[in-house]
């Protein structure tokens, strides 16, 4: 019914450090998805990514400081907010996330079935599917997730996601830090969202470094492990009851 | 009981302490707000140091044998407390500079977006004034401010 109407969809991309892929990635984007309003979101970068953002001309936000992940996103969250957008997407600056699934992210939140999507790599099982310690990980954080908040979500790190009106100003608000994409979950599921996994395939990094080391692995763990109780204990007794659809997992 | 030699001691420490804390304070080296946890651990000292027989007997309430462990233990609560304090201002400042760098970041968007439409005003309204010969035109009065 709304997707008649003329929907105002921003795609939000953090880069910190992106200089090898960023032009790529927007290059790529630009002539892809041209209906589409995008923001990068330069988080302090100490590279050249700043300087290619302003050689092309892109539209960017430099973030004087390094924010972190969290905070970078927040920031095209609140540039979303203030501009009134009806969408957001965040989608990651080193070419993991393929645009030719924007569509299919988009469909649930056109239609007012969902109100957070999450692009998983997990449901089909195809494209870049990440070490298996890490599919571990990520398995005994979606299991930690559905313990708390009682949905089940398969790709909990995904950094793949698109939100509708209502979560953008609520993330603009409150948006978790460090490593957010788990706990943000449990934020969207604490304000009765309806979160849906749409199948997504994504690739290998094109360049640059993972923000999360074999060393940093274990630190991961605990503090997203902290940070999904924090969170889910700072909400209080205030369960999601809704019962949202889920995507088929054909 | 505490030794008196030692009661002087304590009385001149708490003394230089509160000497500090004005000093920092009177130097606006210090925010009174965050100073007063630090001022209300100095009153506690000061009355305790002067009145012995008061620690004595709330260090007995708590079941602690020794006074010199009892002030120690009370001393380190106090730290644990302002620490804890600390800890929660650093928490609430850095999300206040979040959000001053992610407005910082829009702002400075929302300048570069105007800059570069001032200067396509400027360049459009230019050509035709300078063919008809008014080039002592300002740029203040080009852009009508």
């Amino acid at each position: 019914m709304q997707s008649e109407k003329k929907i105002k969809v921003l795609i939000i991309i953090p880069a910190y450090n992106e200089s090898e892929n960023i032009e790529q990635v927007i290059d790529h984007l630009i002539s892809q998805a041209p209906q589409y309003d995008y923001l990068i979101v330069n988080d302090g970068s100490t590279d050249s990514t700043l300087n290619i953002c302003e050689k092309k001309a892109y539209r960017y936000i430099n973030l004087p400081i390094n924010l972190g992940i969290g905070g970078a996103v927040q920031a095209g969250y609140v540039y979303a907010a203030k501009y009134n957008y009806d969408i957001a997407i965040q989608m990651d600056g080193d070419g993991q996330h393929d645009i030719a699934y924007l569509a299919d992210m988009l469909k649930p939140l056109m239609d007012g079935t969902a109100d957070v999507v999450i692009g998983s790599r997990f449901i089909k099982k195809e494209g870049f599917q990440s070490s298996k310690t890490r599919r571990i990980g990520i398995s005994i954080l979606s299991f930690l997730i559905q313990l708390t908040t009682g949905r089940k979500i398969i790709d909990v790190t995904s950094g793949y996601r698109a939100v509708n009106k209502r979560f953008i100003g609520i993330y603009a608000k409150d948006y978790p830090t460090d490593y957010p994409e788990p706990e943000a979950i449990v934020t969207a599921v604490m304000h009765r969202g309806r979160v849906m996994e749409v199948p997504v395939q994504m690739r290998a990094r094109e360049g640059g470094k993972s923000s999360i080391t074999f060393r940093k692995s274990i630190y991961y763990m605990i503090k997203v492990t902290l940070a999904i109780l924090v969170c889910r204990l700072s909400y209080g007794f205030r369960r999601a009851k809704a019962v949202p659809e889920r995507a088929e997992r054909s | 009981m505490i030794p008196s030699t030692l009661r002087v001691t304590l009385i001149i420490a708490v003394l230089c302490y509160f000497i500090i804390i004005l000093y920092f304070l009177k130097q606006r080296a210090l925010n009174l707000k965050y100073t007063l946890l630090w001022l209300l651990a100095g009153a506690v000292m000061g009355v305790l140091v002067v009145i012995p027989e008061l620690l004595v007997r709330i260090i007995h309430i708590f079941g602690i044998e020794d006074n010199m462990n009892g002030l120690f233990i009370m001393c380190i609560a106090f730290m644990l407390m302002i620490l804890m304090a600390l800890t929660s201002i650093a928490s609430r400042q850095n999300m206040k500079i979040r959000t001053l760098v992610q407005e910082i970041g829009i702002l400075d968007k929302r300048i570069r977006e105007l800059e570069t439409s001032i200067e396509e005003q400027q360049d459009k309204s230019k050509t035709p004034l300078q063919a008809t010969g008014y080039q002592t035109c300002s740029a203040v009065e080009q852009r009508g401010i």
